[in-house]
């Protein structure tokens, strides 16, 4: 009970301190919209191709935009050096760094809440429950991992280099099941997206797992 | 002669006398493939260094786990040596294999399930040993990479499965299914033995450098507690 209301505290801190702010959605969803003008030069779209570009459009829209977002979870932390005055109380590791998390999930699925939106108008393609479930479902142990990641690069040379480097690999089964549900959901690609739904908890509470285990080794350096 | 060779360099004249032998077999005793011909003999190699990357990226996972358990040096250079080894075994596994697919398949890439996953151990483990060089060497550079090597290695058991649990074109398992011919399956178990022996000796010669690194970095630094300003200049 402690431990949630540690979590929700910090979440809480997050998501205030951007609301004061209000720097990293504007300017995400900023990004979004650039990388979707970006994808429509890059890409013949037209009605019939829509649905076989728009998927891989928004995962690569959605990985990058997450970078940013993982990024920037920690980037306040260092240049305050206020990570070490939380690690100083005696909340647990793991419960700062769930809360961590958990305001980058939500800051991510603000993004993501422009990105859906704006792909469907754009590009014409149906945003249907089953897109929405995938991505939010995939969001979840992304931005476990990103902010692990994130935490470990804020304290080492090179962050913007390293970050991409050592998430995108461990991200990419969310984007192999997430991009082929997304892929049948709009009407290209073969097959159902029951078992991917399945798929992406069993991926989420994996890392959920496995992140908890080791973030206390991580933050506290 | 052999009194001036130290026990590094003998291991690594065995490894390589093994694996001529190992060539031997493959060249020489296995007999040709009847379909694909003389390509097939790359299966040995490709197999068995495969088998050798995932060896010694356990080496890296448990190295990872000690060390957070136990802060024990000796499993943290272990395993930095093991990330090192295998990703060169990956290397050879991705090369050969690509070489093989070129006459076979008739392009050097696709995107298959295991071919990809083997690209991502590659990655990941080359993000490890990135890690390593920026992260502050000592305690942080060995907990960050633990950490690394301890989430790298789920990508492990999906290269070896993921012929299984996808629809892939790349050959199944054959040698646990006892598909092979027992000439093929000699050359390859023999292969194997060598391979691993040949990382084995690759893992130690590579530990005794991080050994003597560690040893000549903290010279340095006791250099530098003694004599700030000389130290200072010699790094």
């Amino acid at each position: 009970m402690r431990t949630v209301a540690v979590a929700l505290a910090v979440a809480r801190k997050d998501l205030t301190s951007e609301w004061r702010t209000r720097e990293l959605v504007p300017a995400l969803a900023q990004f979004i919209v650039l990388a979707l003008v970006i994808a429509n030069f890059g890409f013949q779209f037209d009605s019939r191709t829509a649905p076989a570009i728009a998927p891989g459009v928004l995962w690569m829209t959605l990985v990058f935009a997450g970078l940013v977002a993982f990024g920037r979870a920690f980037a306040a932390e260092r240049e305050q050096a206020s990570l070490e005055a939380m690690l100083l109380t005696p909340a647990s590791p793991a419960a700062i760094f769930a809360g961590k998390a958990f305001a980058a999930a939500l800051l991510l699925g603000l993004c993501e809440a422009v990105l859906l939106p704006a792909l469907a108008l754009f590009f014409n393609v149906p945003l249907s429950f089953d897109v929405v479930s995938a991505v939010l479902l995939a969001t979840v142990g992304m931005a476990v991992l990103g902010c692990l990641f994130a935490a470990m690069v804020a304290r080492v040379r090179a962050r913007e280099l390293l970050l991409p480097l050592l998430t995108l690999p461990l991200w990419i089964p969310f984007i192999v099941i997430g991009g082929q549900a997304v892929q049948v959901a709009m009407g290209a690609g073969t097959g159902g997206t029951g078992s991917a739904t399945s798929l992406l908890i069993d991926l989420d509470i994996l890392f959920v797992v496995l992140t908890s285990l080791v973030a206390r080794f991580v933050l506290d350096d | 002669m052999t009194s001036r060779l130290s026990v590094y360099e003998k291991a690594a004249l065995g490894a390589v006398a093994l694996m001529l032998v190992a060539a031997g077999f493959i060249f020489v005793f296995a007999p040709e493939d009847a379909l694909q011909g003389p390509v097939q003999r790359i299966f040995y190699l490709h197999v068995s260094s495969a088998i050798a990357a995932y060896g010694c990226f356990a080496v890296v996972l448990i190295g990872g786990i000690v060390y957070l358990w136990k802060e024990n040096a000796t499993a943290d250079r272990l395993a930095r040596a093991g990330a090192l080894v295998g990703l060169v075994f990956t290397t050879v596994t991705l090369v050969m294999g690509m070489i093989w697919a070129k006459p076979i398949w008739g392009t050097f890439w696709t995107w298959d399930a295991r071919l990809t996953s083997t690209l991502v151990l590659w990655i990941i483990y080359a993000g490890y040993l990135m890690v390593r060089r920026l992260a502050e060497p000592g305690r942080q550079a060995a907990r960050f990479a633990a950490v690394v090597g301890i989430f790298g290695f789920i990508d492990v058991p999906v290269v070896h499965f993921s012929v299984t649990w996808w629809r892939t074109v790349h050959p199944g398992p054959i040698v646990i299914n006892d598909a092979l011919p027992a000439q093929m399956l000699v050359a390859f178990l023999v292969t194997m033995a060598c391979t691993l022996f040949l990382a084995g000796v690759m893992i130690a010669i590579r530990y005794r450098i991080e050994v003597v690194t560690d040893q000549a970095a903290a010279r340095i630094v006791s250099a530098a507690v003694v004599a700030p300003s000389k130290a200072g200049s010699t790094r």
